[in-house]
């Protein structure tokens, strides 16, 4: 047997081995996967059943039984509540969580394409400041921050929802931006600078399409977070009309009158749109980052 | 002049002959429109259902008047009050309650409304129950106008359970002792308890005599029986008795209750979830008896309906009177405060008037939600029920109970700071019912406690008002200054022409973050440093009080240092360990198997929840009593040791004979909020994804080409490429967790119980901020955890270097 046979049938058990282990490795993987599910299904399951349960069933009977005779009447009061619109939340609700992240998805990452592609005087120094701006309570800015939308009367309006986000889209979403520019490698863009490309054409043309991944993550990630936001609404929106669900969800849990039943077919309600976007959503996060153009 | 006209043309002529009718015609209509008033709630469902209705009819009586009612949840419905409040945005007329409204009277918020009275004919304020009026009474002057009132020491009862046990129903005439006194029988109630309790042959009881909304409920009872006080002065204390000997004796039979005896729940056991569970309990029929007031018979009633198999005979009845002493018993109640904004006092009066008047009492009354403040409709048929009363309405039979108890209604201290020292003395009841401490023990350090906290309170400074125009110097000084930081260290840097290009570029791509920035985030920020340099209460001007705040977080705040070190902890243990999670669960939905988007959507739900929604769940999995996690460790019987974790969790939280209390003992409660955070690690499992997602398949068909195995490739390819991902979510990670707070806030009903186990310090803050209207001492507390995250943060960037990125620009 020639050595260079034999390092190719050391290649070739190499390779098979690895295989196998691979095959193992996913069966390890899927058991995980089941069980992991089970775990994590748990709170979205028992709010399921228990908002199939009457409120006499659900007071009189542990939460984990399972409904005896399972009703929708609990998510029909909930959609003809006089208190609340739900359709209505439902329409604010997604106005501004459209918006804010079309917003956020445009900006951060002009922003982000800045901070990871190119070079200015105090670049990092500055990114550091911008980071800063996550680590300081919102709970002390608070006031200060609603003197302001107040001076620009703009309380009872959707604007200090969504105006803001068009203005940078906020640290966390620039840094993620920024994390995931910079694994872009840099021969397109520089081919493309070559050709007399600007800059404003390359995040268009070669960054954008390139980190649909990361965009998506994004674009999800600040739909979700301002559909279930409920501080910033709560305190800038009085009109019942401008509500959002979060907001109108707060009705069943008011102190000493709480409806859980109610309470529990909203919650349901609410995250349901939300599941339906991210199963779709998660689409892009499976196609990853089209890397085939690339050496 | 005709120069002028030609220069405006024939057309300005026009316009302004169009405009000078429209204009007139505007005018009228502004005269004629109607005025606004806005009013604030913080009812639930079904009152403000009634409100509304009431609020139309008001609006029917009164042209010319237009009412807004918005309602805001009572946890977070002061904070928006204030924010309005300092905005001059502030509703006209707000609902308030006797613990709260002093604060707001004291610095001016509120009208007095005394002069109003006659502004609204036939007005007679003696018609309302004297103990409410006074109670919302500060400084000799009324502030709100009181629309219910609600005695706490209502006994629902189970008629069945009665029966079962041969005792007479409870008539009032009962008493309690500090021991059984099986002589006087039913007339005893201790006596009652005992025979009320059912117990299987372990000794746990299968059915309480008794559940608590509150502790307070019984404990007030206990403890103002005996004619004791918890300050020497309600309006202004100068001293707190809270290990006074009645109050030990009071909270030794309350305990005893709970852990000796057995016959009543403790609310640690029902893990502080105590207000949803306990008419639970009593619906169910695990508790014989359920102390609360009034308002829980509407959830009562909907749960027991005549005539459904759940239903059983139920009434209230007058709790005991101290053998040796007094009938006592808590009470609470509200009504609607005027602000001093508003432009329509008079009419703001007369929306007051009606809705806590015959119209609005009489609605409440008849929906069964609430006792009329007013003791005539208190007494007629629209509250007490009568032959005319559908059969739901008709429970509990014995309504009038609501206005007997009345004049032996007790209101804690008024004084606007009394809460926080009352929420010490909480924190320390908190270990005294799980009885991890013994009631002297206790009580002699929330004494110890609340005694320096009240003592730096009474040190009344006279402060200066601060100078703006020093403040605004000092503002812009520190802009200058962090510019020079960027700038300067790099500005000798020579720039090629096409660096300076880009550059220009660089500027172009940052300004909407700096717009953005000027705009919205740097004023605040600013603020928000400044103000941490006064003392501000949101309301009144601020005052400079230099350093004070700082020192006064280090050398003085009791609750500083603990809040600091339950976030450490809580950051110490729930970063790494969230990390890990989420890249083990990264990697293995990174796999190739089919479905696999089911099981992604799967393990990211509950980061998609409503937080109140999924809070609610959390504590029901996590309950001791037929919690989940509980039911599988320690089996139905809750003799089981599901592999030695029983014995374990026994052994950490310092009760190995009870099963784990996971939320409500002080030794657990901190890490059941770590399991919890792992449940929403969904956010940094998706950027892992999305990073894993990102590294090209040739690294991987390389690797196995040369022969690499499965922890080589890991080694090799994928960890190395996911630093920059795992390096997003350590740094964010960090910061969100020194922050953590909502979670917390809704489980433990803003406490931080038990005995400020999970005070963190965002809580902490809060209170601060808009408990004790201490938002200057609160802007210095968030400044210093800023600082804290950013040196965590910079530290973290050494770690910077090590982190591969496919295209770094040096």
């Amino acid at each position: 047997m020639t050595p260079e046979a034999a390092a190719e049938r050391s290649q070739v058990r190499a390779v098979r081995n690895s295989i196998a282990w691979e095959k193992i490795l996913k069966v390890v993987a899927i058991v995980l996967l089941v069980v992991g599910s089970i775990i994590f299904l748990v709170p979205f399951l028992s709010a399921l059943n228990m908002s199939l349960k009457s409120e006499a069933e659900l007071k009189t009977t542990s939460a984990w039984a399972l409904a005896q005779h399972p009703t929708l009447d609990n998510y029909k009061e909930v959609l003809n509540n006089p208190n609340v619109s739900f359709v209505q939340c439902f329409w604010n609700t997604f106005v501004i969580a459209f918006l804010t992240s079309l917003g956020v998805i445009i900006s951060s990452s002009l922003v982000a394409y800045a901070f990871a592609r190119l070079r200015f005087r105090g670049r990092d120094r500055l990114f550091l400041i911008m980071l800063s701006t996550m680590m300081l309570p919102t709970i002390i800015t608070m006031i200060p921050t609603y003197l302001l939308f107040a001076q620009l009367r703009w309380i009872n309006t959707f604007y200090p929802l969504i105006v803001p986000a068009w203005f940078g889209g906020g640290a966390f979403n620039i840094f993620l931006l920024r994390q995931f520019f910079m694994s872009v490698p840099r021969e397109l863009d520089e081919a493309a600078l070559l050709d007399g490309a600007s800059h404003f054409t390359i995040w268009r043309r070669i960054i954008m399409p390139l980190s649909k991944t990361a965009l998506a993550t994004v674009g999800v990630f600040a739909f979700i977070f301002n559909w279930r936001d409920f501080l910033a609404p709560l305190i800038y929106l009085n009109d019942p009309h401008k509500q959002t669900l979060e907001l109108g969800l707060q009705t069943f849990n008011a102190a000493q009158q709480q409806k859980y039943h109610l309470l529990m077919a909203g919650s349901v309600l609410v995250m349901l749109p939300l599941v339906l976007i991210f199963f779709l959503g998660q689409r892009y996060f499976v196609k990853g980052i089209v890397m085939s153009g690339i050496k | 002049m005709r120069h002028i006209k030609g220069a405006l043309g024939p057309s300005a002529t026009f316009w302004v002959r169009l405009l000078v009718p429209i204009l007139c015609l505007l005018t009228c209509l502004c005269q004629a429109e109607p005025i606004t008033l806005r009013m604030t709630v913080w009812d639930g469902d079904d009152s403000l259902r009634v409100l509304k209705q009431v609020a139309k009819q008001f609006e029917a009586t009164h042209p010319g008047i237009h009412v807004e009612l918005e309602a805001v949840f009572y946890n977070d419905y002061f904070t928006k009050l204030l924010a309005q409040y300092a905005a001059h945005v502030a509703p006209d007329v707000a609902m308030m309650d006797p613990p709260d409204f002093e604060k707001f009277a004291q610095r001016g918020a509120f009208l007095p409304l005394e002069p109003l009275f006659n502004t609204v004919p036939g007005f007679d304020i003696s018609q309302y129950y004297a103990p409410i009026v006074k109670a919302h009474t500060w400084n000799g002057k009324l502030y709100v106008l009181p629309r219910d009132i609600a005695p706490e020491g209502l006994f629902y009862y189970n008629k069945k359970a009665f029966d079962e046990a041969g005792i007479p129903y409870p008539d009032g005439s009962w008493t309690w002792d500090f021991k059984e006194r099986p002589e006087l029988k039913e007339k005893d109630f201790l006596w009652v308890l005992d025979k009320l309790t059912k117990k299987d042959a372990n000794g746990r009881p299968t059915r309480y005599a008794v559940t608590t909304w509150d502790p307070m409920g019984l404990l007030s009872m206990f403890f103002f029986g005996q004619d004791a006080r918890f300050t020497d002065n309600g309006e202004n204390p100068t001293k707190v008795f809270f290990n006074s000997d009645q109050s030990i004796k009071a909270h030794q039979l309350l305990a005893d209750i709970y852990n000796k005896y057995h016959f009543a729940p403790s609310p640690s056991e029902m893990s502080s979830v105590v207000s949803s569970t306990a008419d639970q309990l009593f619906s169910s029929q695990k508790s014989a008896m359920y102390i609360c007031g009034i308002w829980d018979a509407v959830k009562i009633r909907r749960a027991l309906k005549p005539g459904t198999p759940e239903f059983f005979d139920w009434d209230i009845a007058m709790g005991p009177s101290y053998a040796h002493g007094v009938r006592a018993y808590s009470t609470g109640g509200s009504g609607y405060a005027i602000l001093s904004s508003t432009p329509h006092p008079k009419e703001a009066f007369e929306l007051a008037s009606y809705m806590a008047g015959k119209p609005g009492m009489l609605a409440m009354a008849q929906a069964g939600i609430a006792q009329p403040a007013i003791r005539k409709y208190a007494l007629s048929d629209a509250w007490i029920p009568g032959p005319n009363t559908p059969i739901e309405q008709r429970y509990p039979p014995s309504r009038i109970i609501t206005d007997k108890e009345v004049p032996y209604v007790v209101f804690m201290p008024s004084s606007s700071d009394f809460p926080e020292l009352m929420s010490m003395l909480q924190a320390k009841q908190d270990s005294i019912w799980t009885g991890l401490l013994t009631p002297k023990e206790g009580l002699d350090e929330a004494q110890d406690m609340a005694t320096a906290r009240l003592n730096d309170m009474l040190k009344k400074e006279s402060l200066p008002n601060l100078n703006w125009t020093g403040a605004i110097i000092a503002m812009v000084g520190i802009i200058c200054a962090v510019l020079a930081w960027v700038y300067l260290p790099e500005r000798r840097k020579k720039l090629t022409k096409n660096l300076k290009s880009e550059s220009r570029v660089a500027y172009w791509f940052l300004s909407p973050w700096i717009i953005g920035t000027l705009l919205f985030t740097l004023g605040p920020m600013l603020l928000s440093f400044i103000m941490s340099f006064t003392d501000w209460d949101i309301i009144m001007p601020a005052k400079a009080r230099g350093l004070g705040n700082y020192t006064e977080a280090f050398t003085s705040d009791p609750r500083f240092w603990k809040s600091m070190e339950v976030t450490g902890i809580y950051t110490l243990f729930s970063v790494p360990v969230g990390i890990v999670v989420a890249l083990a669960l990264a990697l293995l939905l990174n796999t190739k198997v089919r479905g696999i988007s089911i099981f992604r959507t799967c393990f990211y739900l509950p980061a998609l929840g409503s937080t109140v929604g999924l809070s609610l769940i959390f504590q029901k999995i996590f309950q001791q009593e037929g919690g989940l996690v509980n039911n599988l460790i320690y089996g139905a019987n809750g003799k089981g040791n599901l592999i030695g974790l029983g014995t374990l969790m026994g052994k950490f939280s310092g009760q190995p004979k009870d099963m784990a209390n996971w939320l409500g003992n002080e030794h657990l409660a901190l890490a059941t909020f770590v399991l919890i955070s792992l449940l929403s690690v969904g956010g940094a499992m998706i950027i892992l994804l999305a990073g894993l997602q990102g590294i090209p398949q040739f690294y991987y068909e390389a690797a196995t080409l040369d022969g690499a195995n499965a922890w080589q490739k890991f080694r090799a390819v994928t960890f190395p490429m996911l630093t920059p991902s795992l390096f997003f979510v350590l740094v964010t990670g960090v910061i969100g967790s020194f922050q953590v707070f909502t979670q917390v806030f809704v489980i433990t009903l803003g406490t931080g119980a038990p005995n400020d186990s999970t005070r963190v310090f965002m809580l902490h803050m809060y209170d601060n901020a808009f408990k004790n209207l201490r938002m200057g001492y609160a802007s210095a507390l968030g400044w210093i955890l800023f600082l804290v995250i950013l040196i965590f943060t910079l530290l973290q960037f050494r770690l910077n270097r090590k982190v591969y990125y496919e295209a770094e620009v040096r």
